[in-house]
């Protein structure tokens, strides 16, 4: 062409541009080993993740992703056999710390799981459980939280006409955004999600999905999904594991359009795992 | 056959299929510059009505393409691959409906005048076609440094349209105006033929790396 164009100029910034963000990070991973007796699950993990948005966490099974996660609030610590090495640092507090007690990391650190746990009682009282067991015993205060807390989990208007319906009633679902807002109720900082959606049908997936972005504005939230599109639809970072390292962690768009490892590549064109 | 052997095929097919478009277009340009040469006006005609056939190419690709996306859900290069195709079967489209111009043009024009003009015109479009055949092998094989030879290439086109219509206009009169512009708009489709196989040297970097250069 005679003429000069600036176009393309414009879109080499943008593609430069394309850097992490540099937010505050709600968890620090520095050099994560951990063994389950002599097998070695999680090797030197090096992580930022940053806070109120959506870290996903892919790759194939036995990739030690679920470990990861687990291992986030210290649910790893229940099997004898796990041993760890380095640290992990929950808003620059150690959280192996011997003097740093679990049920404080966990009340600021909530968990949702593949298949949808609701206690065997009313929605109420799945909600009004964890509350409770802090201390809050104002019904008023208790009917609040619970309204707040169903709305957050978008469950609100599906079932405030019945709420001392069984939660084992409610569709699988309606289930696992009970158990969200049984997690928003304790008004912890992080969420962790494990495979949330792989136990649900299409439809319910979408309200989940639906459901992340909106919660990510209140909520820093780490999830790991088997679902690749899902990672590409609901997340800001991605991080890619495999045979327990983090091969690849960068921006959701550019792990998605150019990512720099080829094993990222092959994993997320569907080539492997 | 890998994991999505099945959608590997169908990525080798699309890529085939623009191939093979490619030198449909190469083969309308070709005989086009000819029929400038050697006017028929038969087969000026039956090369102005095959237009249709290059476009109905173009779209059966863009409908292959667009239901490889709905289906596969693409990612990274397999995604690049697939819009990659898109763009470059419609800069090829728009090749051969130059290449139609050129021919409607020299419909206009008074035969068996102007050798020197349409000798320049033949010249400038030697290294056009050159290009298009560099562009469709680097596409084929993706390779980066023939894309990146092709916007030498371009500048030679450039300088010698820029003489060639320089020197166009110095020779023209009141008594030659229409023959001269209808000189000037084919030298024209034949330069923007050589933008379009830029264009498609671009497409291929970015198909390769995602990354957008500049090649004009």
């Amino acid at each position: 062409m005679l003429a000069s164009q600036d176009k393309n100029t414009e879109y080499e910034e943008n593609t430069t541009t394309e850097t992490k963000k540099t937010g505050d990070s709600v968890y620090k991973v520095d050099q994560l080993n951990l063994w389950y007796g002599e097998d070695q699950a999680l090797k030197n993990i090096e992580l930022d993740i940053p806070e109120r948005e959506v870290t996903a966490i892919i790759g194939p099974s036995g990739c030690g992703k679920s470990t990861f996660i687990k291992t986030l609030n210290r649910l790893t610590e229940m099997i004898p056999s796990v041993k760890t090495s380095g640290g992990i640092y929950y808003r620059s507090q150690d959280i192996f710390d011997k003097k740093y007690k679990v049920e404080q990391l966990r009340t600021k650190v909530g968990m949702v799981f593949q298949n949808p746990n609701p206690f065997p009682k009313s929605i109420y009282e799945n909600i009004v459980y964890g509350p409770k067991i802090h201390g809050i015993k104002d019904k008023k205060v208790l009917d609040e939280i619970v309204e707040s807390s169903l709305k957050g989990a978008a469950l609100w208007e599906e079932v405030k006409d019945d709420l001392k319906r069984n939660a084992f009633g409610l569709s699988g679902g309606q289930q696992q955004r009970l158990c969200i807002a049984r997690c928003l109720a304790i008004e912890p900082d992080v969420l962790l999600m494990d495979e949330p959606t792989s136990a649900l049908d299409p439809i319910s997936t979408l309200k989940i999905e639906e459901l992340v972005q909106e919660l990510k504005k209140n909520y820093s939230i780490i999830i790991v999904t088997h679902n690749m599109q899902q990672a590409g639809r609901i997340s800001d970072n991605t991080a890619f594991f495999l045979n327990g390292e983090v091969v690849e962690y960068d921006r959701t768009d550019k792990i998605f359009s150019s990512p720099d490892d080829k094993r990222t590549e092959d994993y997320i064109s569907g080539r492997f795992g | 056959m890998g994991v999505r052997g099945t959608y590997e095929q169908e990525l080798l097919q699309l890529k085939a299929d623009i191939f093979s478009m490619g030198e449909d277009v190469i083969a309308a340009f070709r005989q086009a510059l000819n029929l400038l040469n050697n006017p028929d006006e038969e087969e000026m005609n039956v090369l102005i009505e095959r237009d249709s056939d290059i476009n109905g190419i173009e779209l059966r690709i863009h409908d292959d393409a667009t239901m490889m996306i709905a289906r596969q859900q693409p990612v990274a290069t397999d995604l690049r691959t697939t819009i990659v195709a898109m763009k470059v079967s419609s800069d090829l489209e728009r090749v051969a409906d130059l290449a139609v111009d050129i021919v409607k043009a020299a419909k206009r024009m008074e035969q068996n005048s102007n050798e020197d003009e349409i000798k320049a015109i033949l010249e400038m479009a030697d290294v056009a076609e050159e290009m298009l055949r560099e562009a469709l092998t680097a596409y084929q094989n993706r390779d980066l440094m023939r894309a990146q030879r092709i916007a030498t290439l371009d500048d030679t086109v450039d300088q010698k349209y820029k003489h060639y219509i320089q020197s166009l206009f110095t020779l023209s009169d009141e008594t030659n105006a229409g023959q001269t512009t209808q000189l000037a708009f084919i030298g024209r489709y034949v330069e923007r033929i050589a933008d379009y196989a830029t264009n498609l040297a671009e497409w291929i970097v970015y198909e390769s790396n995602g990354k957008h250069f500049d090649l004009n």
